[in-house]
């Protein structure tokens, strides 16, 4: 592999606009936009993959299965998990003000550990690498920001998109950490994903059903 | 262990996995075969990879290991003590479920929906099995998230408000759990490779990633430990991340109750070991804290369990808390403790087992489940009963039953690592454990029969195909108490895998 031949600004840029699509699925009161923001977001994975893929070709895999599931797939089963209904999303727990200000310190925060902090993470020569670096930056960052949805928001279905972007997190840091991973492999773990959000909406379906509401605080039949 | 096992190629690593498979998609698509089919097909599946677990067996016993596509499946003792727990277990299971799911699925949501329950038994089981024979890394966190989806409908099954509140956390939480053994296992092979060490060979097989682990720098390890313990420990049920676990457990039909409980959860502790104890030589503060995780598992798992009034609930707590001693066991890395771990998982595979399914026979026959709806019950249900006392037994740890020497072996593996605070909390979770489910026993079987409980004016035994499952898991459970030395010769090799730090 040879690294010099990395478009190394677009790269950054690419990684920097990820992150607002992350703060974007995460902060959208309406359904809707976020999971626009999160289409978008898996489009910016597909080019950033594919920008990678010039020197290692085995990304050009990665991105063709990326491109199926995240940015087809996962957004369709989301949208239509949402059809027919109010997408105004339910109150979360941390309302607006204070949400951003703790998505702010978490971006930082993240992004200034894992940038600092990489050799910790990766003991590869590959990751020391300055573009290297920012993939795993904006990988953790998406993923802590896709844990922060996930634990603060009443609505299964942002559950999901919060979920989905803790994925993302992961499966962006395959490009640094793991880049001679097989194409079984990956797309095991691809395909995984997308099961995972069908069968999740599915259930969450019949939690509509029988419930009236997609309200995880709703959900209290089960206690010790 | 003796010398180097030979390695030698086979198909029947992916046989015993595909079998299952093939046999789910079947099932699943055709939908208008008769019931009775469907279940044939099922137990014959099961037969069959009972089988060849056992020549699995026949075969590691041997010093054989064998392997299949480039070692992405490789089968030694470790491997083959799981087959040959999951394969049988199913079995039962499978045999359990038929009377069992004529009854619930003749009226509600449920009805007509067996060939879905079938054909996702199936990937279930084969889903396990393929995480007990893959050597792949990523793959073995492919294979375990694939057993939560397969389980996850099976778990919301009776798509009630219970049901799916239960289906929605068990999908949830697992996977954002396992989300996290994903970043655990691609660290693990990153690792490997940035050794540098591997000399052109794949990081991604675990077998090679044991011989350079030592190469691993020790931060890089530490979290990459933590990552997999989270991950792994998630689906093991391991406190504290065990919330999801009661749930599940207690409101899936009872066969899949049985499985998650009986044997998913061990499956998870198998690839927490098989990864872990590759860094125990390293870095032995791990083994320290797995004890510790271990001991607070066991007792806040037996402590939940005690308020419990719900039958299967209260086991799921218990299950918990027996994860703890597993945990203990395999997480001190000794050749004793690996072997008191593993030992205690097949034994307890075997009595959570039957006593999942006595609860089930209990709910079968009254329609009831609560401890204060229940009693009296010893003259109309004797075999129930007696099963549900001998596993209850064996679970508290009570000689001369199997639950009694694997626990003795894990206290003594504690005791002699110096542990002892561990070895008291190990032995009062034990005392506990004895007064959670004998009470729990004695008020439903020989308890005064509540007054105005709505259930059991005509109680009466269960039908064959449900007790004959019971008595074997009992037969066994008291088999292996009176010869302990039957699984030793598997069980020795197995734990010389785990035992990296010797004797």
């Amino acid at each position: 592999m040879n690294p010099a031949g990395l478009h190394t600004d677009l790269i950054e840029t690419l990684s920097l606009t990820l992150v607002i699509t992350s703060v974007a699925a995460v902060e959208m009161r309406r359904l809707k936009f976020s999971i626009i923001a999160y289409l978008c977001q898996a489009l910016l994975i597909v080019a950033l993959l594919l920008s990678f893929a010039s020197v290692n070709h085995a990304l050009y895999w990665w991105a063709a299965t990326a491109f199926v599931t995240k940015a087809i797939l996962t957004p369709w089963f989301l949208f239509r998990a949402i059809r027919g209904v109010d997408d105004h999303e339910l109150k979360p727990v941390i309302g607006f003000g204070p949400s951003v200000v703790i998505v702010a310190l978490l971006m930082m925060g993240f992004f200034r550990l894992a940038h600092s902090k990489v050799a910790l993470l990766a003991p590869s020569g590959l990751a020391q690498m300055d573009v290297f670096r920012t993939n795993l930056a904006v990988a953790s960052t998406v993923f802590a920001l896709g844990l922060y949805a996930v634990l603060t928001r009443r609505d299964a279905i942002k559950a999901v998109i919060g979920l989905c972007l803790l994925e993302n997190g992961v499966h962006l840091s395959l490009v640094s950490l793991a880049p001679g991973l097989s194409e079984t492999a990956l797309f095991g773990v691809a395909t995984e994903v997308v099961v995972t959000v069908f069968l999740l909406l599915y259930v969450i379906g019949g939690v509509r059903q029988v419930f009236g509401t997609t309200d995880t605080f709703r959900l209290r039949e089960l206690r010790w | 262990m003796s010398a180097e096992p030979l390695t030698e190629t086979s198909i029947v690593p992916a046989a015993v996995f595909l079998l299952p498979v093939l046999a789910g998609a079947i099932l699943i698509s055709a939908a208008r075969m008769s019931r009775v089919l469907q279940q044939w097909i099922s137990v014959l599946t099961m037969v069959l990879v009972s089988g060849l677990g056992a020549w699995m067996v026949y075969r590691v016993l041997g010093n054989v290991v064998l392997t299949t596509w480039k070692s992405e499946l490789r089968v030694d003792a470790l491997s083959a003590l799981m087959v040959v727990i999951i394969g049988p277990v199913g079995l039962l299971a499978t045999l359990y479920s038929a009377r069992y799911l004529d009854q619930h699925v003749s009226q509600g949501p449920a009805a007509r929906r067996t060939s879905t329950f079938y054909g996702l038994l199936m990937w279930f089981l084969g889903t396990m099995l393929w995480g007990c024979v893959t050597n792949n890394v990523i793959m073995l966190y492919v294979a375990i998230e694939a057993t939560t989806l397969t389980s996850g409908l099976l778990v919301a099954f009776y798509w009630d408000r219970r049901a799916l509140e239960a289906g929605y956390k068990y999908l949830m939480l697992l996977t954002i759990g396992i989300t996290f053994a994903l970043f655990g296992c691609v660290l693990l092979y990153a690792g490997a490779a940035g050794t540098n060490k591997l000399g052109g060979e794949s990081a991604l097989l675990i077998s090679n990633i044991r011989r350079v682990a030592q190469f691993i720098p020790g931060r890089t390890a530490a979290i990459t430990i933590a990552f997999l313990l989270i991950g792994f420990g998630t689906k093991a049920g391991i406190a504290p991340f065990h919330p999801w676990l009661p749930d599940a457990h207690a409101e899936a039909p009872t066969p899949i109750s049985v499985l998650l409980s009986g044997v998913m959860i061990k499956m998870s502790v198998y690839a927490l070991a098989r990864t872990v104890s590759i860094f125990y030589p390293t870095w032995t503060q791990v083994t320290i804290f797995l004890v510790a995780l271990g001991t607070f598992t066991m007792l806040l798992g037996i402590v939940l369990a005690l308020q419990q009034n719900d039958l299967k609930r209260l086991l799921a707590y218990s299950s918990v808390s027996q994860m703890g001693y597993i945990l203990a066991g395999i997480g001190l890395g000794t050749y004793l403790g690996c072997y008191g771990g593993l030992y205690h998982l097949l034994n307890h595979a075997l009595y959570k087992s039957l006593l999942f399914m006595c609860v089930g026979a209990v709910m079968y026959a009254t329609g009831a489940r609560r401890i204060s709806e229940l009693g009296g019950l010893r003259n109309q249900m004797p075999v129930t009963s007696a099963c549900y006392f001998l596993g209850a037994f064996a679970l508290a740890g009570f000689p001369p039953l199997n639950g009694f020497w694997s626990k003795l072996t894990i206290y003594l593996a504690l005791a002699r690592a110096g542990l002892w605070w561990a070895a008291g909390i190990a032995i009062l979770t034990s005392i506990l454990t004895m007064v959670v489910v004998v009470r729990a026993g004695v008020r439903v079987f020989w308890g005064a029969r509540p007054p105005n409980s709505p259930a059991h004016l005509e109680v009466k035994e269960v039908p064959a195909q449900m007790f004959v499952p019971m008595t074997i898991l009992a037969g066994l459970c008291v088999l292996l108490g009176i010869y302990p030395q039957v699984p030793y010769p598997l069980l020795d090799r197995a734990a010389g895998i785990l035992a990296t730090l010797g004797r």
